[in-house]
């Protein structure tokens, strides 16, 4: 016997997992489906044709659902949640699956490690803690990107070497060379998962800018998923609290943990699958807030020039210079990325150079602060790592510079732009792994 | 008589603010008048009068609200608003002006 009710309703689930309809919308075309079966039914057609014919009637889902999505565009961070074309469905729910079961064992392992209770002792946690996750995020490329076997094993090799190397090394007060080591070493490692990413072309300029945007969609989207999880650690706290149930310290340890892990693994999955629409994200968001940035650092030169304060006394702060000067040649990026290769300059292009310029500028000062310092109070490591990083920094912006120069004035394509800075990575690698590996012997693991 | 889906597209915004002027209607009901109206020529499809009906309502010439109905079931209707009126008018008067430059004799 046709049941009709469980009919409508598998109908109206199908709409749901579209993602694309609201409630309402799903209830007004329900209804309409049964006015169109009461209708057909009234003409003499029996119970199950009517159901047919008039689902037929209001078309394909995904056609119906597509003609929606054109209208709620209110809602279209909606389609950042993996949509399930029939096509695909059985390739999503196999992502899913390898995501959930890279999460449980990063998660896991994670959760081994700390069990030992390094942390209070020494930096072993700390220091380790790219080689909990990061191979899993290679793994998972290798599995949703088709990464080259022989490719992974030789990032995995990496991997187990640069682990055994980096906890050879001995720990000595006052661990200036560990601290370092163990806040470079994450950089290091996400650009030989990098590799994974890329493949077999690693080398190649295209390649190279596609882990660029992908690294700095992750960055916005694992932002988006940690608040979501962190305003749910503090609701669950708040409940638990409410009854007077105390929850162990362990308990929450682990959950952070296997939290942490998960929306790692799936903010990789997100982007890579919904590469096409996220991949506007991060241009638009460094559109918007390259020219606050160039505000901000243009009153900041010009009040120090005009009051003649130093910033750089505290150490502190060189940091954080270097920190926002990354951020900047990071938006600088994503303006280049975001570019289409065939328009001519426009006026993001001049604010990329007013940017570059700026930057420059502030570089060149915390420079001069830098080799004071070393002048003055002598070298110690976390100098030399400065110092280092801001002369690699200042070159790769001279370069920016020096080429956009070039290709404003007409004698250059702006390809050559992007092939320099994708090259320029390998420099960035090159000193990061320096300070990792070359520092701790340099300084006598001090 | 087969009617192009231009013509269908851009004819569909006053056809249901005609509809609607009259009384307030839901999407099933529209789609019939619709037929009977035009001696079955302009079948519209549910993909297509949805989306129109929720851009209007998004523009505020219509609004909707839930009514039940004598089956007992909830039916989502649309009411035409005072700006719907408003560009019920102005479109009728861009396709008269059409209608008019197609009727003269050249």
């Amino acid at each position: 016997m046709f049941d009709l009710e469980l009919n409508i309703n598998s109908w109206t689930d199908h709409l749901r997992s579209s993602g694309k309809l609201n409630e309402d919308d799903i209830l007004e075309l329900e209804n309409h489906l049964r006015d169109q079966i009461d209708e057909l039914i009234e003409k003499g057609l029996s119970r199950d044709e009517a159901f047919i014919i008039s689902v037929k009637r209001l078309g394909n889902v995904n056609s119906l659902s597509k003609e929606f999505s054109k209208i709620n565009t209110d809602t279209l961070w909606k389609h950042l949640i993996v949509d399930l074309s029939d096509t695909d469905q059985k390739q999503t729910r196999r992502d899913i699956l390898l995501v959930i079961i890279l999460s449980l064992l990063a998660g896991t392992v994670t959760r081994v490690a700390t069990l030992f209770d390094f942390w209070n002792e020494d930096l072993f946690v700390i220091k380790n803690f790219s080689f909990f996750i990061l191979p899993f995020i290679a793994l998972f490329f290798v599995f949703n990107r088709g990464t080259d076997k022989k490719l992974l094993s030789y990032v995995l090799g990496i991997f187990a070497l640069t682990a055994f190397i980096i906890n050879q090394f001995p720990s000595r007060v006052p661990n200036h060379t560990e601290t370092l080591t163990a806040l470079h070493l994450p950089i290091l490692l996400w650009l030989v998962t990098g590799v994974a990413y890329m493949g077999l072309k690693w080398k190649a300029n295209k390649e190279r800018m596609n882990f660029i945007r992908f690294t700095g969609e992750s960055v916005i989207y694992g932002s988006l998923i940690l608040f979501g999880l962190i305003v749910l650690m503090a609701f669950t706290m708040i409940l638990f609290e409410a009854i007077s149930v105390d929850v162990s310290e362990p308990i929450i340890e682990t959950l952070v943990i296997y939290a942490g892990c998960a929306a790692a693994i799936t903010t990789m999955y997100l982007v890579e699958t919904k590469k096409s629409i996220v991949e506007n994200f991060a241009p638009i968001l460094a559109k918007l807030f390259s020219p606050l940035f160039l505000i901000t650092m243009v009153t900041f030169l010009a009040v120090i020039i005009f009051t003649g304060k130093s910033p750089f006394l505290d150490r502190n702060f060189l940091i954080a210079f270097d920190l926002m000067l990354v951020l900047v040649l990071g938006m600088v990026l994503y303006i280049i990325s975001a570019r289409k290769m065939h328009e001519t300059s426009g006026i993001f292009d001049y604010l990329n150079v007013a940017l570059i310029t700026t930057a420059l500028i502030i570089d060149g000062v915390a420079l001069s602060a830098i080799v004071f310092r070393l002048s003055e109070y002598g070298v110690t490591p976390n100098k030399l790592a400065a110092l280092g990083e801001n002369i690699v920094l200042l070159g790769n912006l001279i370069g920016l510079l020096w080429l956009y120069i070039c290709y404003f004035r007409g004698k250059i394509e702006f390809i050559k732009i992007e092939r320099w800075q994708t090259a320029y990575l390998t420099i960035y690698a090159v000193w990061i792994a320096i300070v990792v590996f070359v520092f701790p012997i340099l300084f006598g693991f001090e | 008589m087969d009617i192009s889906k231009d013509l269908i597209a851009a004819s569909a915004t006053p056809l249901i603010l005609t509809i609607l002027k009259k009384e307030d209607s839901y999407g099933y009901d529209i789609i019939k008048k619709v037929k009977e109206l035009s001696n079955n020529e302009l079948v519209w499809t549910e993909g297509m009068l949805y989306p129109v009906l929720h851009r209007l309502e998004k523009n505020e010439f219509i609004e909707s609200y839930w009514k039940k109905a004598n089956n007992g079931r909830k039916r989502k209707y649309y009411r035409l608003k005072e700006d719907g009126l408003e560009e019920l008018e102005n479109q009728k008067k861009q396709w008269e002006l059409v209608h008019n430059t197609l009727s003269k004799e050249i």
